[in-house]
């Protein structure tokens, strides 16, 4: 709300500002109770106590946390399994959502040139799959990259592993862990899991680029070829500095969200590079049934959101100065 | 110009990219058998009718489903109006912290609501009832219409009120006869995009419903663990026709690339 | 400098024709206005000579070269936009020496000219501003200075007054005209205000629907309309519908004298455009014909009075400036009107003329 338009409001609006106390309380109320209170709980339970069989008691410990950070046997033994996941968490969510406003960008320029009925168009296309659950997604992608029918019987089929085998570039995907001795394989590796969340959050990534880019004054562009800036020239001198916040703020925001992606990661990540988004499922409704720790993962999660969140925010701030 | 032509090119390869695993899902839905082939064996549309009408827990989890999505994006627009409206008419720092506060919940993680959700209904005792289901979704979609109304209030002209409280109209027609008529496609595109977002939605029903009623997307990934059935990637196809239709109308009826935040003076 | 030259060029959007069959040459050093309404396509035509948009057909050359294929870059016309289109990014230094830096010049020598030009526009000191710093006016000149940094051979202007407000703009006006002439530089503007056209250019196109009505220069267009789009846009008139009668107008009851080209044979339709500064009031020694009228309402607004008046041939508006008459007019009034020959024009009466 920019200041501009606060102080037009007129007389009935501002009336209407004196609205009776108690559908205010009422919003306030509601507000609080469903938006906040669920954090709030997960918080609190995240100094809790597991108790035998599935449930927990109130507690004020740290035990939880220290798990987290050093594990349940400090100071006789440290690991660092959980900070190993939340790695992982950070790890898939930095490439997947770079990644994504990478490929968006160009994307969301193109259409921003078009005609309102094809960008129209676009929207509707575009919508559509954001809506698309993540279950789909992934059922999609399973068939696509599953060993026995999906790219790697395609690969085989058609000679392309054959060739990989013969230029020598097989070893490397080995290397990688992109195939095993006979195939390729797909299906759990960093690339499946990065290429799923990537996709996952592609269509946000068109979606947040929209606004800026389509408000771009498209006569800047044309103002800088008429002064001999050739198409490369005009997206690095003109586009990208208009857009460069933008930019940033959707990668923070689409990273945010990816630390919370669970579906993919189970389906499609090596065991030994689980999230802490699984674990977190794991000790809530999952095999390991602790609450309380899984709420202090929870909580880690949140936290690792927040800051990023507020780093966002905070250069928002900054460049509009 | 070469650039053109890269560029149209680049366009359809993304459209290509982004359609791919729908189209094998869509494909996989015509077996006939009981696995996920594509491209399909024997296909046909027996499984259609599985999903819609002969297999009871389909149609359960299809029902549920919908009252969950039409519930919460109703709840949903409900609450966020008077959000909205508070953060138009004054736009002080207590209407802000509120719209905050609701937006909050799409923002972060939705794995964490979704667990603290848990908790909280589980201590009010509703854990697993369809109720706390749709109250669930309307706080996690809250973001989307207060999104959507607050673009539709800014684009009221201000000069309306006037002149309708130089016409003897008090605060409260002033509402009902300028401003809700003039914000309908923001308020409907806003129920509409939390209607589609919540019948997609899977982790926080999850923690919600604790097993003791499915949805649909809860269904398929129940299935997801012990092999696809075909029958799930008609429920795919059903949800892609419905998010479809919805956006199509949205922007038939609509001005969809302002509603997404385009200036409306392009042609 | 070159001169350009425009040879049979149109251009389609869809099945629409904005443009047709331009064939015009701008002569190295002058400014010529495309005048015209919204919609006349001046712009497009503008575009296209600018390179942002290709013409459908046609030809444009520079001097003797061909540059119809000619990416814009490649053109490097300098090109003041109606917002501006200043880069808010950079400063008005930064945004003034853009066409040099991207060229490779020197930072010293890009300072220098960057300076120079500020000069030029009397913006000197102002290179450190930021664009969101300048008034209306500033983010004009930076945009001046801006397009004739890359020394371009022809400056090109889209409605460069409008972002303005009123005041500014007629002293902008003959500004930018006393800079051009300075540098002697190939210039053309595009602006719908024809006081602005008659302000500044050697030259005035008058377009209309995609077509060119009439070229030339300020005074010949005023005086010698040639058809009645161009006497109605340019200045004001009075139009009547009436036929040709052996050498005469007939219009309603009355016989109106008047030059009439040869090529009007008895029973042609036509239309008369009178410009109000030229009928006499109660005048009985001027030559010309006479109508009987009164008065239906007087507009004084200080230089000028407008007297409103029902003649035997239709409404009419009559212009005297102050000073050259003391008596008074109130409505009412019965008065003879006198209507020079050389004040009016005939036009055939058609279509499109009905504008």
């Amino acid at each position: 709300m920019s200041a501009a338009s606060q102080v037009v409001v007129p007389m009935t609006v501002a009336a209407a500002a004196k609205r009776p106390p108690l559908a205010r309380i009422a919003i306030w109320v509601v507000t609080l109770f469903l938006c906040l209170t669920p954090f709030l709980l997960v918080i609190v339970i995240s100094f809790g106590h597991k108790v035998e069989g599935a449930s927990w008691e109130w507690a004020f410990s740290l035990d939880n946390y220290q798990r987290v950070f050093v594990g349940a046997n400090w100071p006789d033994e440290v690991t660092f399994l959980y900070l190993q996941k939340l790695y992982y968490s950070l790890y898939y969510a930095v490439i997947a959502s770079v990644l994504a406003v990478l490929t968006a960008f160009p994307f969301t320029y193109l259409m921003t040139g078009l005609s309102k009925r094809a960008q129209s168009v676009w929207l509707v296309f575009i919508l559509s799959s954001l809506s698309l659950s993540e279950v789909f997604i992934v059922m999609g992608w399973d068939v696509l990259l599953s060993n026995r029918s999906g790219l790697p019987m395609v690969f085989k089929a058609t000679g392309l592993t054959q060739w990989l085998k013969d230029v020598g570039w097989f070893d490397t995907l080995r290397d990688w862990g992109l195939a095993n001795p006979r195939n390729v394989k797909f299906k759990t590796s960093v690339f499946a899991t990065v290429l799923t969340m990537a996709y996952l959050v592609w269509p946000y990534a068109v979606i947040l680029l929209y606004p800026p880019l389509s408000r771009l004054d498209r006569s800047m562009t044309e103002a800088a070829r008429t002064m001999g800036a050739g198409p490369w020239t005009v997206i690095r001198t003109v586009v990208l500095p208009a857009v460069r916040l933008p930019l940033i703020g959707s990668v923070l925001l689409l990273f945010v969200f990816l630390l919370g992606v669970y579906v993919a990661v189970t389906v499609f990540a090596e065991p030994a590079k689980q999230t802490m988004a699984v674990s977190v499922y794991e000790a809530v409704r999952g095999n390991t049934l602790n609450a309380p720790f899984g709420s202090a993962q929870a909580v880690i999660l949140l936290l690792t959101a927040g800051l990023f969140l507020t780093l966002g925010q905070w250069l928002t701030r900054r460049n509009a100065s | 110009m070469i650039l053109r032509t890269l560029g149209n090119l680049f366009m359809a390869l993304s459209a290509v990219m982004l359609s791919l695993p729908i189209v094998v899902v869509c494909g996989a839905a015509l077996n006939s058998g009981r696995s996920m082939f594509f491209p399909p064996r024997d296909p046909t549309l027996a499984r259609f009718h599985e999903f819609f009408i002969s297999e009871p827990v389909w149609v359960e989890a299809l029902t549920n489903s919908m009252i969950i999505a039409f519930g919460s994006a109703a709840l949903a627009v409900l609450i966020a109006w008077p959000m909205a409206y508070e953060l138009w008419a004054r736009g002080d720092k207590a209407s802000k912290f509120l719209a905050g506060l609701g937006s909050m919940p799409f923002a972060l993680p939705p794995i964490v609501f979704g667990v603290g959700l848990g908790f909280l209904w589980t201590f009010l005792g509703v854990l697993g009832s369809v109720w706390a289901g749709v109250v669930s979704h309307a706080a996690l979609f809250l973001a989307l219409p207060i999104v959507t109304i607050s673009i539709g209030l800014q684009s009221i002209d201000r000069s309306h009120l006037d002149a309708a409280a130089t016409m003897g109209a008090t605060r409260a027609v002033t509402f009902r006869t300028v401003i809700l008529p003039q914000t309908i496609p923001y308020t409907v595109s806003g129920f509409f995009f939390a209607l589609v977002l919540s019948f997609n939605e899977f982790i926080v029903m999850f923690f919600v419903s604790a097993s003791s009623y499915s949805t649909v997307t809860l269904q398929i990934f129940n299935s997801l663990r012990n092999g696809y059935t075909p029958t799930m990637a008609v429920a795919a196809i059903t949800f892609i026709c419905v998010s479809v239709m919805v956006f199509s109308a949205v922007a038939r009826w609509g001005d969809l690339p302002r509603l997404m935040g385009a200036e409306s003076t392009k042609s | 400098m070159k001169g350009l030259h425009l040879a049979g060029i149109y251009k389609d959007f869809g099945s629409v024709r904005a443009v047709e069959n331009i064939k015009l040459d701008f002569a190295e050093g002058e400014l010529t206005a495309l005048l015209g309404p919204s919609g006349c396509g001046k712009t497009t035509l503008l575009r296209m000579i600018a390179g942002l948009e290709m013409p459908s057909g046609g030809s444009i050359l520079l001097g003797e070269d061909n540059i119809t294929a000619l990416a814009a870059h490649k053109r490097r016309f300098g090109m003041v936009f109606q917002n501006f289109a200043l880069f808010p990014h950079l400063s008005v230094r930064e945004n003034v020496v853009y066409s040099l830096v991207i060229a490779g010049t020197s930072k010293s020598d890009a300072i220098d000219t960057g300076e120079r030009l500020l000069d030029l526009v009397q913006l000197s000191g102002y290179g450190d501003r930021r664009i969101g710093e300048l008034s209306g006016g500033q983010r004009q000149r930076v945009a001046i200075a801006r397009a004739l940094a890359q020394e371009p051979e022809v400056f090109l202007l889209d409605e460069p007054m409008s972002a303005l407000d009123a005041k500014l703009r007629e002293d902008m006006q003959v500004e930018l005209r006393l800079l051009q002439q300075r540098l002697g530089i190939t210039t053309i503007v595009v602006t719908h205000d024809q006081r602005e056209a008659m302000t500044m250019a050697d030259k005035i196109v008058v377009m209309s629907q995609g077509r060119v009505e009439q070229v030339g220069p300020p005074q010949q267009i005023y005086h010698r309309p040639e058809n009645a789009f161009v006497a109605d846009f340019i200045g004001k008139a009075n139009f009547f519908d009436g036929v040709v009668e052996a050498g005469k107008v007939r219009v309603g009851q009355s016989l109106l004298e008047l030059k009439t080209p040869a090529e009007f044979i008895s029973g042609s339709p036509v239309q008369i455009a009178c410009r109000p500064e030229t009928p006499y009031l109660d005048s009985d020694g001027i030559a010309g014909s006479r109508l009987k009228a009164s008065v239906t309402f007087v507009r004084d607004v200080g230089p000028v009075r407008d007297i409103h008046l029902q003649t035997e041939i239709g409404p009419m508006i009559v212009e005297y400036a102050r000073g050259e008459t003391e008596r008074s007019f109130t409505v009412g009034q019965e008065t003879i009107v006198t209507l020079p020959v050389e004040g009016l024009h005939v036009f055939p009466r058609n279509e499109r003329a009905a504008a």
